[in-house]
C-alpha cells in the first residue's frame, strides 16, 4: 500500500498545483511542460547521470579488489575487513554531519591541515567541482562496504578446482582473476551494479547535509531538486512530476541493467546454490 | 524464529502499533492536553520560556514551547499545517510568510481580541503591528524584538591594524585590502546559509536605487529584477567577492552552526553583516567579547545611490499567530497579551533585544548595552524604509530559487548579468 | 603479507557450508594488499579523527591537531550529548526498528511462501509487482506518503514512519526470501505432505527453519534501514518526543554551533547500538548483508 498506491498519487499530483494545504488543483500538464523547459531540472539530471556514472566507475573496482581480497586466506584480513565494516553501521546522516565537520574550512582538522600542508584554506565543500567530487567519494567511503562483501560472498563461491585447473595450466595471478575471478563474478557485479546505480539516483540525506545541494545548484541532484521544489517551494505538484521522471528513469536504467547483463535468468541459473 | 517466537513477535508488533498510533494521536489538534506554542530556535528562546512559566502559573491549560530548529522551521511549520498536529500558537515572520495559511482559512483573525483590548493594540509601534496583518485583517502579535541587519566589527581586531569603522563605501573598499594585507578575513559570511548573503544584496540594493525596486519585485513584476540598481548591486558583489572581502572559504560556512560568528568573535574575521539578533548570540557564546569588543554600526552609503542611507532591512518583528482550529482559543488569545508585559519587555530588554513596544525607548536603558540598545531603537525608529528579508517577503515558490541564485552570485559561479536574468525568468 | 599455501581453509569466518567452494586462493594478493592497507587509512583516519574529537574539549578542538590524541581527555561530551536527550531518541529509534523489523520479516515471509508455493497467476503477478517496487525509490514518493499519513491521521506518529519504513524494504526482503525458499526441495513438501501436514504446518515446520539465512538477512537489512533512515522521519514526524536518533543528529547539528565534539559524540553514540549489535552478532549480520545481492 505505500508503495503501489503512492505511485498513482505521484502521478496524479503531477497534473496539480499543491501547496501542502487544502486540496490540490487540477491543472493539466502544466507542470509537466514547465518541467520540459526547466534548466534546473535539466543540470539536475545531468549531475544526477554523471554521479551514478561516477559512483559506479569509482566503487566497483575498489570493491571488487577489496571482495575478492577479503575472500582470500590472508592472516590479518579478518581484523582489516572488521574495520572496513564499520561505515555500513552508520547513517547516511551520521556520514555526512562527520564529513562536514571533518572538512569544515575553519574549524575542522581540514582547516589545521590546510595551512601546514601549504595550502592555505581549504574550502573543499564550497567549490564546485570538489563538493561534487566529496559527494560521489562520502557515498563511496559509506557504500564500498555493502559492494565489497557482495564481493567477498560472490568470491567465495567460485570453486577452488577452477584455480588450480589455472595454475596447473601456467596461468599467472592476474590471468587467473581475468579469465576466472571476473568472468565467475559477473552475477555479483550486475547485482551490485543495480544497487549503486539505483542507490545513485536516491541519495538524498548526504546532499541534503553535506552541500545542502550547493554551492549554487551545483550538487543539486534530481532528488533533491525534487526536495527543494516540494518541501521549501511548496510546490507539491511540480516536485510530484519530477518525482515520477525520477521513478521512470530508474526503472529503465534497471531493466536495461537486468536485460543486458542476464540478471533475469540468473535466479534459474543459480537455483540449488 | 520458532513458532512461539513468530507468535510473541505478531503480538509485539500489534502492541508497538498500539502504543505508537496513541503515543501519537489521532487527529484532532495536539495529542495531549497542553497548549503547543512553536518557537524558532535560538538563544532568544528564554524570554518565551518565562512568559509560558508565568501563563502556566495563572492558567488552567498548560502551555508547552515546541522548539523547532531554524535550518527547517518554516518546512516544519507547513508540514504540520497540513496535518492534524497543529500547533495552537507559532512564531513566524509576518506578512508573506502566513500568507498561504490565510488564504485556507487556518489562522485565527486577532481583530477581536486588540478591540477588546485596547491596551494591547496600543502597546505596540503601529506601524510593526501592521506587519502582523493580512490584507487589513491582523493575524499576528508582535513577540521579539526588532531586528535590523547591522554591520558588526571587532574592536580589538580595529585596533591592531590601527583602522577606524567604515563611514562610506571608500572606506569598507579601503578596509577590505587593508585586513587582507594583515591576513584578517575582511567580512565574516555564512556561505552555506544564503540569507545571510541577501542581506548584502539587500542594503546594497536599497542603498543604490531605493526600496521602490524591490516593491515592484514583490507586487508580483519579476522584470523588475532587471532595474540597474539589481545588476549594479550585483557587481558590486562581485568585485567584493574579487577583492577577497570575504576571504576565499566562506562558501560552505554556516551561521545556524555557528561558524561566521565565531569567525568574528576570535578575530579572524573584522566585520560581519548580520541581523540584530547576533549581539545575543555573542551574548550567550562570549559574553567578555560581547560586553568589551563588539563594535556595530549602520550599513554605509553607497556613490550616486538614489536610496537614503538612513533606510533599513531585515525583519521589523516576528509574530505570535493563532491556528483557528485551535482547542484553547481563549487561553492562546491570552497568552498573546503576555508579549506586551512589562516582565516579558524586561527579558527581552535583558537578552539584548528591542523591543517594539511603544514604551521600549525608557526599557532599553536596562539593556546589558544601553549604547547597544539605543543605537538600534533610533536606527528603527528613523528608519525611513524598513524592508522585510526579501525571502519572507516573497512566496515560497520564488523565494526557494532566488536564495539559490543569490548564493550562485557570491561563489562567482554566475555572472551579475546571468543573476539578473534567472532572477527575471522566476 | 606473505602467507603460508597450506593455511586451513577454515579460515574464511562466513563461509556457505558447502563443499568444495572454498575460495582458497593460494597466492596472497600483493597488490590487493597493499590496495586494502590503502582502504584502511580511508577508513580508519576519518573514524580515528572521529573518536579522538569526542574527547576533547569544544575549546581545545581547533587549536589541537585533529591526529594527536586529546592533551587534556574529557567526558563531558558524552554526558553533554546524553543529557540533551539522546538516549530517548534511541529509545524511539529501537521501538521503530524492532516494529519495521518483526513487520518485515512476518510479511515477507508468508507472502514468499506463498509466492513459492502456489503457482497462480495472481500471485506471481503480485510478486511481479513488488519486484516493481524494487526500483521505486522512497524518496520519490515521499509527497503521496506524506498525503496517506496525514489522511490517516498518522502525522507526528512513529507509526507514520514504521508503516512506509517496512513497505520499501518489502521488495528486496522479499526478493531475498523468495530465492532462499525456491532452493528448498520439492521431496521435502511431498513429505511434509505425505505426514498429512497442512500449508500453516509446512510453513512453520519446513519453510520457517529452511529459510533461516534468508530471514535473518531479511531481518539485517531491514533494521539497518529502519535505524538509518531519514526521509520519513524529516517529513512525516515533528515533534521532540518522536525524534528518532538520525533526526536528532541532524538537528544537533545546528544546536550544537561550533562545538563539533559534542555534535560528533553524539554521532558515536548513536552507532553504538548498532555497533554492539555488531559485536554481538557480527557473523550473522555479515552473512546477511552478503545475501542482500547472493541471490
Amino acid at each position: 500500500m505505500f508503495a503501489a498506491l503512492p505511485m498513482v498519487l505521484v502521478a496524479y499530483l503531477s497534473l496539480t498545483s499543491w501547496g501542502g494545504l487544502g486540496t490540490p488543483e487540477f491543472v493539466g500538464l502544466e507542470n509537466w511542460s514547465r518541467l520540459a523547459g526547466d534548466p534546473v531540472m535539466r543540470r539536475a539530471v545531468w549531475l544526477s547521470l554523471v554521479l551514478t556514472v561516477l559512483n559506479w566507475i569509482v566503487q566497483t573496482p575498489i570493491a571488487l579488489l577489496l571482495g575478492v581480497w577479503a575472500a582470500g586466506p590472508q592472516r590479518n584480513r579478518a581484523v582489516l575487513s572488521a574495520i572496513f565494516f564499520l561505515p555500513l553501521l552508520l547513517s547516511s546522516a551520521a556520514i555526512a554531519i562527520i564529513w562536514r565537520a571533518l572538512l569544515d574550512p575553519n574549524f575542522g582538522p581540514l582547516a589545521w591541515l590546510g595551512p601546514r600542508l601549504g595550502l592555505g584554506s581549504v574550502d573543499v565543500l564550497g567549490g564546485p567541482t570538489s563538493a561534487f567530487a566529496m559527494i560521489v567519494f562520502v557515498t563511496a567511503w559509506q557504500f564500498i562496504p555493502l559492494h565489497m562483501l557482495l564481493y567477498q560472498g560472490g568470491a567465495r563461491q567460485i570453486p577452488a578446482s577452477l584455480y588450480e585447473a589455472a595454475r596447473i595450466d601456467g596461468a599467472g595471478m592476474l590471468r587467473s582473476f581475468w579469465h576466472i575471478t571476473l568472468p565467475q563474478l559477473r552475477h555479483t557485479i550486475t547485482t551490485s551494479s543495480v544497487l549503486m546505480v539505483v542507490g545513485s539516483l536516491t541519495y538524498f540525506d548526504t546532499v541534503l547535509i553535506l552541500t545542502g545541494g550547493g554551492p549554487g545548484t551545483d550538487t543539486t541532484i534530481v532528488p533533491f531538486l525534487m526536495y527543494r521544489a516540494g518541501f521549501r517551494s511548496w510546490e507539491l505538484g511540480y516536485a510530484s512530476a519530477i518525482a515520477f521522471t525520477l521513478v521512470v528513469v530508474a526503472t529503465v536504467i534497471a531493466l536495461l541493467l537486468v536485460r543486458f547483463t542476464g540478471f533475469g535468468s540468473m535466479r534459474s541459473t543459480r537455483e540449488g546454490m | 524464529m520458532t513458532t512461539p517466537r513468530v507468535v510473541a513477535a505478531g503480538a509485539s508488533v500489534l502492541a508497538l502499533l498500539t502504543a505508537t498510533a496513541c503515543g501519537g494521536g489521532g487527529g484532532g489538534g495536539a495529542a495531549d492536553d497542553n497548549m503547543h506554542v512553536w518557537m524558532y530556535q535560538d538563544t532568544l528562546v528564554v524570554v518565551q520560556d518565562a512568559a509560558v512559566e508565568r501563563f502556566n502559573a495563572e492558567s488552567d491549560v498548560q502551555a508547552v514551547i515546541d522548539e523547532v530548529p531554524g535550518d527547517n522551521y518554516e518546512e516544519r511549520l507547513r508540514t504540520a499545517m497540513g496535518s492534524s498536529e497543529q500547533p495552537d500558537v507559532f512564531f513566524n515572520w509576518g506578512a508573506g510568510s502566513i500568507q498561504p495559511y490565510v488564504e485556507q482559512d487556518m489562522l485565527m483573525p486577532l481583530d477581536d481580541l486588540l478591540a477588546e483590548d485596547p491596551e494591547l493594540a496600543d502597546a505596540f509601534i503601529p506601524s510593526i503591528l501592521e506587519a502582523g496583518a493580512v490584507d487589513g485583517v491582523q493575524y499576528g502579535i508582535p513577540l521579539r524584538g526588532t531586528q535590523p541587519v547591522i554591520l558588526f566589527y571587532n574592536e580589538a581586531v580595529f585596533e591592531d591594524v590601527g583602522v577606524e569603522p567604515p563611514q562610506t563605501w571608500e572606506d569598507i573598499l579601503d578596509l577590505v585590502d587593508a585586513f587582507d594585507e594583515a591576513g584578517v578575513t575582511p567580512f565574516a559570511l555564512a556561505g552555506a546559509d544564503p540569507w545571510t548573503e541577501q542581506m548584502w544584496l539587500q542594503y546594497l540594493v536599497d542603498r543604490i536605487g531605493g526600496p521602490e525596486v524591490f516593491q515592484r519585485i514583490h507586487d508580483g513584476d519579476m522584470e523588475g529584477w532587471r532595474d540597474p540598481a539589481v545588476l549594479e548591486a550585483a557587481e558590486t558583489v562581485q568585485d567584493l567577492v574579487e577583492r577577497g572581502a570575504f576571504g576565499d572559504a566562506y562558501a560552505s560556512v554556516s551561521y545556524t552552526e555557528g561558524g561566521a560568528s565565531t569567525l568574528l568573535s576570535e578575530g579572524r574575521a573584522a566585520m560581519h553583516l548580520m541581523g540584530s539578533w547576533e549581539y545575543s548570540t555573542h551574548l550567550d557564546q562570549d559574553r567578555a567579547f560581547a560586553e568589551e569588543d563588539l563594535g556595530y554600526t549602520v550599513f554605509p552609503p553607497v556613490p550616486d545611490g538614489e536610496g537614503d542611507p538612513a533606510n533599513v532591512v531585515g525583519n521589523p518583528t516576528n509574530f505570535f499567530s493563532v491556528t483557528a482550529d485551535t482547542a484553547y482559543p481563549e487561553q492562546a488569545q491570552e497568552f498573546l497579551g503576555y508579549t506586551s508585559q512589562e516582565e516579558y519587555v524586561a527579558d527581552m530588554v535583558a537578552n539584548g533585544e528591542v523591543p517594539t513596544t511603544t514604551n521600549a525607548e525608557e526599557a532599553v536603558a536596562d539593556s546589558p548595552n544601553p549604547e547597544f540598545a539605543t543605537f538600534q531603537y533610533e536606527m528603527v525608529r528613523d528608519a525611513p524604509h524598513f524592508q522585510l528579508s526579501w525571502d519572507q517577503a516573497l512566496p515560497p515558490e520564488t523565494a526557494t530559487p532566488m536564495v539559490t541564485e543569490i548564493e550562485s552570485l557570491f561563489n562567482g559561479q554566475s555572472t551579475p548579468e546571468q543573476f539578473v536574468d534567472a532572477l527575471a525568468a522566476l | 603479507m606473505t602467507t603460508t599455501t597450506t593455511r586451513p581453509r577454515a579460515a574464511a569466518a562466513v563461509r556457505p557450508r558447502r563443499s568444495g567452494s572454498s575460495g582458497n586462493r593460494r597466492r596472497p594478493n600483493l597488490l590487493a594488499g597493499a590496495g586494502s592497507l590503502l582502504w584502511l587509512a580511508v577508513v580508519g583516519v576519518p573514524l580515528y579523527a572521529l573518536l579522538v574529537a569526542t574527547f576533547q574539549r569544544g575549546e581545545n578542538y581547533t587549536s589541537d591537531g585533529p591526529l594527536t590524541p586529546p592533551s587534556d581527555p574529557t567526558l563531558d561530551n558524552y554526558a553533554t550529548a546524553i543529557e540533551n536527550g539522546l538516549l530517548g531518541f534511541v529509545l524511539n529509534t529501537a521501538i521503530v526498528t524492532l516494529a519495521v523489523v518483526v513487520i518485515v520479516v512476518a510479511l515477507s515471509a508468508t507472502a514468499g511462501y506463498a509466492v513459492v508455493r502456489s503457482r497462480t497467476r495472481w500471485t506471481n503477478g503480485v510478486f511481479r509487482a513488488f519486484l516493481l517496487g524494487l526500483a521505486i525509490p522512497s524518496q520519490a514518493v515521499i509527497i503521496p506518503v506524506y498525503l496517506i499519513i496525514v489522511e490517516m491521521g498518522l502525522y507526528d506518529s512513529l507509526t507514520a514512519i514504521v508503516l512506509p519504513t517496512a513497505a520499501f524494504a518489502l521488495p528486496v526482503c522479499m526478493l531475498i526470501l523468495v530465492g532462499s525458499m525456491r532452493d528448498i526441495s520439492e521431496e521435502l513438501y511431498e513429505a511434509m505432505a505425505l505426514d498429512g501436514a497442512g500449508s500453516v504446518r509446512t510453513f512453520v515446520q519446513l519453510v520457517v527453519p529452511l529459510s533461516r539465512p534468508g530471514l535473518s538477512t531479511v531481518a539485517v537489512y531491514s533494521a539497518l534501514q529502519a535505524w538509518n533512515g531519514f526521509l520519513f522521519p524529516l517529513i512525516l514526524t515533528q515533534s521532540h518526543d518522536k525524534r528518532l536518533i538520525t533526526m536528532g543528529l541532524f538537528e544537533f547539528q545546528g544546536e550544537y554551533r561550533v562545538d563539533v565534539p559534542g555534535l560528533l559524540t553524539a554521532v558515536v553514540l548513536s552507532t553504538v547500538p548498532l555497533f554492539v549489535v555488531y559485536l554481538v552478532a557480527r557473523r550473522s549480520l555479515v552473512a546477511g548483508l552478503m545475501g542482500v545481492g547472493g541471490k
